[in-house]
């Protein structure tokens, strides 16, 4: 803190230490210990703490879903029924296996992957499209306001996972499908967020001079207004995956996942459901601490960030 | 105040209307023929031709629609395919159960989420609170069905204490009731604890303070009270949202509400039984928030006088 710095091409700057009446460089009351103790250093902590303890959560499951294909794996759609119905922890079987002999350990990781795509395109749609929406509609207000406002009011009325079922119903549960089934489920949250932010963004001074450079309105949304706020909203859009993939298998569970013999990790516990009455509790519970493992980390990360962006923004709460 | 009620009970006939509708042209959309689910074995097609005569579903889907609305507004919403009773005697019969569901879940949700979320907001930013926090998120990380599960195995296979599924007595309701709960605490509690947060630090409350007002006080009539209102209309949306099914977890458990109900209802096909159930828990869920939003001016002074000033 108190070193001079001189830095080439600026004039130098003096040793605060050495100006009189400055407190830098003496003992100040306010002690180091102190410091570490107050409400916003511990704040910063604890937001540290989170990130780190939800990346862990989420990297226990996501490198080895990633690296599914590479390790050395059974099968997971063909089974040796010679070993069905495996505990947990036998020989070759980490995790066991169901009766009809596949290894449970290799059907959770391969269905990841098609949660994880599933979670990340669905994300990436709505957010996109939720960010769109908002935007415009904080922005121009007026008429595209109330359509896009209606739009949000009326789909939190429906029923949605009863229409989320029967959408899955009527064109197939393919990836596609189940991926904008979710992006439709989620897009009012990125787009509510968008909308406030923006309308609290667009009476800033320096929207008022790019108004006034001539720049048009869409240049000015996209290229000035938009940029500032797109931190806060991303961190809701990673919120959301977590929501994506515990929809997803949530729809699995229900059967309007994708179908088998392709693992989920509803369509897993799902075909578990059965069993455990007859003494395979861990076909059921293994999957789940998959799931809320990964959707944990996810949180934690989120809200960690949330902490940070919120702290950086100047808001106490 | 009278135009207000009347314009909000208009939005939610137009509402439940319009999910109804939303709800009919799918379903007719959707592949899969429900006259094959009720044909006997093999099916001639002069066969499934009667069935679908009967039902009336080879008409045009337009005029199908316009049938189904002269009927609507005669008090009739159709006979379920299923049942061969009319499809609102079903969803009534079970709607009973969802709604003890949904009220059991709700009395629980605000008695630990709400102490819960006042005790974050005043330890905030302490290692108590930080592991309290972690563990409402973890809350709201677990899928609902695999928490039902993990009670049942728990609870029901190893340690006997319920019974595994259905209704059968009044100790059924507990292990439904905690799995909704799980979930609902740790939302409804972060959000008591933000809203705390923000009312705490409030200046108000530092005056009231330096008057001398007992902490208890600060706390529960002072920030409390202002932070009830969001609190409030939280709880009715969810409470809301439960009477729309609280589908899974119906299913997880037999449970015999409408959701179990209408999951089945949609595996065959029975159109009137699924455009009832809509038709009754969307009415519902919307007459429940029409209610929250009645209740605000009651709850905050700060509303009766906007009101009176606009």
């Amino acid at each position: 803190m108190t070193t001079s710095t001189n830095l080439p091409g600026h004039p130098q700057v003096p040793n605060l230490a050495e100006v009189p009446g400055s407190i830098l460089g003496r003992d100040s009351a306010v002690t180091k210990v102190l410091l570490r103790r107050s409400a916003a250093a511990r704040r910063a902590r604890y937001s540290t703490v989170k990130i780190w303890v939800g990346a862990v959560c989420a990297g226990v499951v996501v490198i080895p879903v990633v690296l599914a294909n590479v390790l050395p794996l059974p099968d997971p759609i063909v089974g040796r029924l010679s070993e069905s119905s495996l505990p947990p922890f036998s020989a070759g079987h980490l995790l066991g296996t169901d009766p009809n002999g596949r290894d449970l350990l290799s059907r959770i990781l391969h269905g990841g992957q098609t949660s994880l795509v599933i979670g990340f395109l669905a994300i990436f749609v709505s957010g996109l499209f939720g960010i769109v929406a908002g935007a415009a509609a904080g922005y121009f207000g007026g008429w595209v306001d109330t359509i896009i406002s209606r739009l949000l009011e009326a789909q939190m009325a429906l029923p949605l996972l009863l229409m989320l079922l029967l959408v899955v119903a009527l064109f197939g549960p393919s990836i596609p499908v189940i991926t904008l089934v979710i992006a439709f489920a989620q897009w009012p949250e990125p787009a509510r967020i968008t909308r406030a932010l923006v309308l609290v963004e667009r009476e800033k001074p320096y929207v008022a001079a790019a108004r006034v450079l001539g720049l048009p309105k869409l240049s000015i949304l996209s290229r000035h207004v938009v940029p500032n706020i797109l931190q806060q909203v991303l961190v809701v859009v990673l919120l959301l995956l977590a929501q994506a993939v515990l929809l997803e298998s949530a729809l699995s569970f229900l059967g309007a996942g994708v179908q088998r013999p392709y693992p989920t990790w509803g369509g897993i516990i799902s075909d578990g459901r059965e069993l455990f009455v007859t003494g395979k509790p861990w076909l059921v519970t293994v999957p789940g601490v998959a799931i809320a493992l990964l959707v944990v980390g996810v949180n934690l990360v989120g809200d960690g960030l949330r902490d940070r962006v919120r702290r950086a923004k100047g808001d106490q709460t | 105040m009278l135009t207000y009620v009347l314009k909000r009970v208009g939005q939610t006939v137009l509402t439940a209307f319009l999910a109804v509708a939303t709800v009919f042209v799918l379903l007719r959309m959707a592949p899969g023929d429900p006259a094959a689910n009720y044909a006997p074995p093999n099916p001639s097609s002069e066969q499934l031709e009667a069935i679908r005569q009967q039902f009336g579903l080879d008409q045009p889907i337009p005029v199908q629609f316009w049938t189904f609305l002269q009927h609507l507004f005669q008090g009739d919403v159709g006979t379920s395919f299923f049942f061969k009773r009319p499809a609102l005697d079903v969803v009534l019969e079970r709607l009973p159960y969802t709604i003890t569901l949904a009220v059991a879940a709700i009395v629980v949700t605000s008695v630990v989420a709400i102490p819960l979320g006042v005790w974050m907001a005043r330890r905030n930013n302490t290692a108590p609170e930080l592991g309290a926090n972690i563990g409402t998120i973890a809350g709201q990380s677990m899928p609902d069905f695999w928490i039902g599960f993990v009670l049942l195995i728990l609870f029901a296979v190893n340690l006997h204490w319920f019974a595994p599924s259905g209704f059968d007595s009044a100790t059924s309701i507990i292990l439904p009731t905690l799995t909704i709960a799980i979930l609902q605490i740790a939302l409804i509690s972060r959000l008591v604890r933000r809203e705390m947060v923000v009312n705490l630090a409030s200046p108000y409350l530092t005056v009231a303070r330096s008057r001398g007002v007992s902490e208890r006080a600060l706390t529960w009539r002072y920030a409390f009270a202002n932070a009830a209102l969001p609190v409030v209309t939280a709880l009715g949306t969810r409470f809301a949202a439960m009477l729309n099914g609280v589908v899974i977890v119906e299913v997880v458990f037999n449970w015999p509400g409408v959701g179990e109900l209408v999951v089945n209802a949609l595996k065959q096909r029975d159109f009137p039984l699924i455009q009832a159930t809509v038709l009754v828990t969307v009415l519902l869920a919307l007459a429940v928030q029409l209610l929250v939003d009645l209740l605000y001016p009651l709850m905050d002074p700060r509303v009766r006088l906007g009101e009176a000033s606009s």
